[in-house]
């Protein structure tokens, strides 16, 4: 299109985009590492250290938080940012409206994770930010839709690409829940504590409406979006099929949101309610899988780049960890499976082969490709990418693997009788057997964390050169006009 | 004559009523997608969108070093 | 003919599309749950917490107690014989917000009131390995040490009151409590006695064995010893509250 040539660099705000990279990664290293650190408490009770601020209970959602809305949510920004400009081939509409919605966000995670260590909950799963801090997101997140609409109301393609749909998708939807999930009561004007509005089986509803369609809007939807921009772009060649891409979309924005009811089997919410939700779960592996196909096969005649390129294999491999836990979703849904599954690991390694597998692979893979663009210059080290991703794997397949013994084992100990009708086991019995898995799972979080910190070596020097190649270029051209 | 239209009315039908709704939403959505090569061929083209704006990506790849023998010369 | 292509270059069609595919479901699950009357089980004896309680709730929902602990008991044998009685809609009809959970990292929590002496809970939440010597519970000492904050109280309760919780501020409010709770679960629920409540109840069963204290403790073990205790399950039969479901 006419616009690329001189002054390309210009045309896009390209700073806004490094500044949430660089703190994806910063919120990934810290939350990946509170990971690991709330996985040994697990293992090893005496790390809480009697010390409230640092106790599981309080570290946990500083975990969730740091990773899904710190390294997940500044990753959501940076791409949605850098794809709505490329593939609208415009500016982004206002450049304190970005600049607005960074320092937004990063304080929303920020203020979060200290006020959970300090007590200040709402004690709803991924929702956890009490009222003021919801409100600090809401602005934010209006800022942030108003931007991107008004960015793509301004652009020089005639179409919307469809990495943008998703990423609007996944913007209105999170607008949505945060809004009804949040709604509550403040204790006071200067009171941090609040009672959500609803009670009982109500808010349990609504709580995992929420729940459920953050993990299928912020952690897939979007993350979806990221997908069919970079697949291509890194593979060279269009997405396997535009018309997939069409069905993929409406059905999973259709489907997605019935399944919520499939973290409340055999509870107190009506039978009718769970039985739809577990329904639209098996219908939902349909466009999952879909999806799944059009980003593998989008490599479909060159596949020997997976042996060359290894941010090929980043994105290839996130697809098929995308595939596996779309699967194992609508398996664990069934309520014959959820009365053992539910409650137990199995559950906590799910989320894990999507949210490490999946969503953390995908953004490594897009960052790889996008940060060198973003600086112009190439990537310090090829070598240690073939490195993250080793360690990477690893990490997964020991944090899935000791997470299904974990959660398979107590599930059928707990439910074991003896011959004369006895419980097998007591309660705590099936802790004791947890300890070795949860070594196990401690230690697959480590190769993870650790392959994080590769990452952020890696970029950090990829940075650092572009700084000294500009400046460098800078100095040649001051010589040059000397002489001259 | 029209009391069949009744039946879509009754609150207990209402399950069969939005399936058969959704489903057929769903299969005219495919029907519309996959019939018609011109329509095939016309949506396919959009797919191309991502790869247009290669120029500054080329810089990225194989400027620098061209730049770097010239600049020796 | 409707066009594809009409939706992917307009932004504000492609908007207001989504928006109406995306809220069908949500609109589907979640409102009817507010008129259906058999949602939540029509039982005696369920009543809103008293200001003690309340507050131990506030700090079993500071400490992330739910991460590890569930209350919700499902309708299975091995539930049964672990726990108790499945756990009905009704006993969590004034907990905002729900604190069902998700993950048994320890036990189901919604039947323990009662289960153990208050003398254990205050040894298992001041060291848990002290009486169960495998736990992987995190020691809890600062309850024991921490003068329960209770001066904002009523405004905790005008909160909750807000929300729909019948806390009673008028003398009619009180009236209707006594005709649905009894006098002696209205009293408790009085926002104007809340403080003199909270410290006759911290100081006659006095949880923590602190004489003479008030201290976190007291509240947290006070809202445990309550719950599931609300309901009488003598008074029903096998099956009333399979109609439910």
């Amino acid at each position: 299109m006419g616009q690329a040539g001189t002054g390309s660099i210009q045309q896009y705000n390209y700073d806004i985009i490094k500044k949430f990279a660089v703190m994806a990664l910063v919120w990934g290293l810290l939350g990946m590492a509170t990971g690991v650190y709330i996985a040994s408490e697990l293992a090893w009770p005496f790390l809480n250290f009697d010390i409230p601020q640092i106790t599981f209970g309080r570290l946990r959602p500083v975990h969730t938080t740091l990773v899904i809305f710190g390294f997940g949510g500044s990753a959501l920004f940076a791409t949605s940012y850098y794809v709505v400009q490329r593939t609208c081939q415009t500016r982004l509409y206002s450049d304190w409206m970005a600049v607005f919605t960074f320092w937004g966000w990063q304080a929303a995670v920020a203020l979060g994770a200290v006020s959970y260590m300090f007590g200040y909950t709402q004690s709803r799963e991924y929702a956890e930010f009490e009222w003021p801090i919801d409100l600090i997101i809401l602005v934010t997140w209006v800022v942030y839709f108003t931007l991107y609409i008004q960015t793509i109301r301004r652009r020089s393609q005639p179409h919307i690409y469809v990495a943008n749909w998703f990423y609007i998708a996944f913007i209105l939807v999170i607008a949505l829940l945060h809004i009804f999930n949040n709604l509550a009561v403040p204790v006071g004007l200067f009171s941090m504590k609040s009672y959500s509005l609803f009670s009982g089986v109500q808010d349990a509803m609504t709580q995992w409406w929420y729940g459920h369609n953050a993990v299928g809007f912020f952690l897939t939807a979007a993350f979806l979006g990221m997908m069919y921009y970079f697949v291509p772009k890194q593979a060279g060649r269009p997405v396997y099929s535009y018309r997939l891409s069409i069905v993929h979309f409406w059905a999973l924005a259709f489907l997605y949101m019935w399944v919520g009811a499939h973290h409340l089997h055999w509870t107190a919410l009506p039978d009718w309610t769970s039985t739809l939700a577990a329904t639209f779960s098996i219908m939902l592996l349909l466009p999952s899988w879909g999806g799944m196909i059009n980003g593998i096969m989008t490599l479909s005649g060159a596949w020997e780049k997976l042996r060359t390129d290894p941010i090929m294999l980043f994105l290839i491999t996130s697809l098929s960890f995308y595939g596996m836990s779309t699967f194992e979703g609508p398996l664990m849904s069934l309520k014959s499976v959820n009365a053992l599954s539910h409650y137990t690991d199995w559950t906590i390694g799910h989320v894990h082969s999507g949210a490490l597998g999946w969503v953390a692979m995908v953004t490594f893979g897009s960052f790889y490709h996008m940060v060198p663009r973003l600086y112009d210059t190439r990537i310090y080290s090829t070598r240690l990418i073939y490195l993250h991703f080793w360690l990477a794997t690893i990490g997964i397949v020991l944090y899935i693997t000791s997470m299904w013994v974990a959660g398979i084992v107590q599930g059928l100990m707990l439910r074991s009788f003896d011959d004369y009708g006895n419980l097998s086991y007591t309660f705590v019995e099936s802790v004791a057997f947890l300890h070795k898995p949860y070594v196990w799972r401690a230690l697959g979080g480590l190769f993870f964390v650790s392959g994080v910190a590769v990452m952020v070596f890696n970029m950090f020097m990829t940075i650092r050169r572009s700084r000294s190649e500009a400046a460098e270029l800078e100095a040649r051209i001051a010589a040059k006009m000397a002489r001259a | 004559m029209t009391d069949w239209l009744l039946w879509f009315t009754r609150f207990e039908n209402s399950k069969v009523v939005a399936l058969l709704l959704f489903f057929t939403t769903f299969c005219a959505i495919l029907v519309y997608l996959y019939t018609g090569r011109k329509r095939a061929e016309r949506l396919e083209s959009y797919k191309y969108m991502p790869l247009q704006d290669d120029e500054p990506d080329l810089n990225a790849e194989h400027g620098g070093e061209k730049e770097n023998e010239s600049d020796k010369n | 003919m409707i066009k594809h292509e009409s939706i992917e270059t307009n932004a504000a069609l492609l908007v207001i599309l989504t928006l109406i595919v995306v809220s069908i479901g949500g609109l589907v699950e979640i409102v009817p749950l507010f008129y259906i009357d058999d949602t939540v089980e029509d039982v005696e004896g369920v009543r809103p917490y008293t200001a003690l309680e309340l507050r131990g709730r506030d700090i079993y929902q500071r400490e992330g107690c739910y991460l590890c602990h569930s209350q919700m008991i499902r309708p299975f044998r091995d539930e049964l014989l672990r726990y108790g009685h499945y756990s009905l809609a009704a006993e969590s009809q004034y907990d905002h917000p729900f604190q069902w959970g998700s993950k048994r990292t320890g036990p189901d929590l919604a039947r323990v009131g009662g289960k153990y002496s208050n003398a254990w809970h205050v040894a298992h939440l001041n060291n848990p390995r002290d009486v169960v010597p495998q736990s992987i519970m995190p020691n809890y000492p600062w309850l024991l040490q921490t003068d329960l904050d209770y001066s904002d109280i009523q405004e905790r309760m005008r909160a909750l009151k807000r929300t729909g919780v019948p806390y009673s501020e008028t003398q009619q409010e009180y009236d209707a409590n006594v005709a649905e709770f009894g006098a002696a679960a209205a009293d408790q629920l009085d926002i104007l006695h809340a403080e003199e409540n909270l410290m006759h109840q911290a100081l006659t069963e006095d949880y923590d064995g602190q004489r003479g204290r008030i201290t976190e403790m007291d509240a947290l073990v006070a809202y445990l010893q309550v719950l599931g205790t609300m309901v009488d399950f003598s008074k029903y039969d096998e099956g009333y509250f399979a109609d439910f479901r």
